[in-house]
């Protein structure tokens, strides 16, 4: 009866663990950013390698993030690091979403935009870092 | 001469080249049944790159016919590839080893963090924690003390369900289809040559025209 028990949640696990995967790693790799930060350095010969580095991530991250196991590496420099990747790896995120991409031609259509989109860019940046900094200051968090 | 020979062209959609003088053989694809023809055709300088730095430049097939027909009055030319085409000028300079492998390493960190950040957001998201404490209620009767077999099964679900769908490791392969990443990778740089192809060809004299 136990073995049953405990084959039955690991069933459970793995398909819910197999399913997942498929979602959240699809939609990582529709939603274009690695594509793009790919192209901009020019290193598409290590395809192979970043597939393997994102499997890695995924994984580890979902180990640490469900068993809480502390890493104790790398001290601040360590949390520099993943907070810098990720904050890029979320600025790409947010300018590929579907809203941004769309609503941007639309409104500089509406306005007749022709110049300067450069700086529309740039106050959107400015925009998200200043939103970030006022969310974490004043502890926004629900 | 009588007859005149048909020389096939296949351009290529967007070329790499080096060097500042461009051969069409840089470009294209020749058939010509002569193979004198077809030699003297390949080696034809289609451009000369001006620019210092690199450089894109959008052709177009109009002239290279212009010009080989010019050229070689007994041939009729016949494109079977693009019409317009992109040459992609970069200057010759040493690869510089260090640079490339810091970019690699930058991009490795972003995939990194980047995958690991968006499985933890997911599952604070969707509270995969809370559901599995109700699975693990469900099935066993009791309250979990604990990480249990659940947790377990699924980390090495999401591992096989990621390597699966990357199709990744050679042995492994499921078949022989590029993975999701290069097909994405292939989908972006054809929208660019797309874009740079359109964009030299809409001449914008107002703000905007459609």
């Amino acid at each position: 009866m136990w073995i049953l028990h405990e084959g039955m949640l690991s069933l459970v696990g793995l398909a819910a663990g197999g399913v997942i995967a498929a979602g959240v790693f699809a939609f990582l790799a529709i939603i274009g950013i690695f594509p793009r930060v790919i192209g901009k350095t020019g290193t598409k010969r290590h395809i192979l390698l970043y597939e393997t580095v994102i499997v890695l991530g995924g994984v580890l991250g979902n180990i640490s993030d469900l068993y809480e196991f502390p890493i104790l590496m790398g001290g601040r420099i360590m949390l520099a690091v993943f907070g810098l990747a990720t904050g890029i790896f979320v600025g790409c995120l947010v300018m590929s979403l579907a809203e941004t991409l769309k609503a941007m031609p639309v409104i500089s259509r509406r306005v007749h935009l022709s110049v300067g989109l450069q700086y529309v860019i740039l106050s959107f940046a400015a925009g998200k870092l200043a939103g970030a900094l006022v969310y974490f200051i004043r502890d926004m968090a629900a | 001469m009588s007859s005149a020979k048909t020389l096939y062209l296949n351009l290529k959609e967007i070329s790499e080249v080096h060097s500042r003088d461009v051969y069409l053989r840089d470009v294209a694809d020749v058939y010509c049944s002569d193979q004198n023809i077809q030699n003297r055709c390949v080696s034809m300088k289609i451009k000369t790159v001006r620019a210092e730095g690199k450089h894109r430049y959008v052709e177009n097939a109009l002239d290279i016919i212009r010009k080989l027909e010019a050229e070689n009055p007994q041939i009729q030319v016949n494109n079977i590839g693009k019409v317009e085409y992109i040459i992609d000028y970069q200057p010759p300079h040493p690869p510089h080893l260090l640079w490339q492998w810091a970019k690699t390493i930058f991009v490795c960190v972003l995939c990194f963090c980047g995958a690991a950040f968006a499985i933890m957001t997911f599952n604070n998201d969707v509270s995969v924690k809370d559901v599995f404490r109700e699975v693990y209620l469900l099935i066993m009767g009791k309250e979990a003390a604990g990480p249990t077999i659940l947790e377990l099964s699924y980390s090495v679900g999401l591992a096989i369900g990621i390597l699966v769908f990357f199709n990744h490791f050679a042995v492994w392969k499921l078949n022989t289809d590029p993975t999701p990443l290069e097909v994405e990778m292939r989908l972006y740089e054809d929208n660019i040559s797309k874009t740079l192809i359109q964009e030299s060809g809409r001449k914008e004299q107002d703000v905007d025209i459609t």
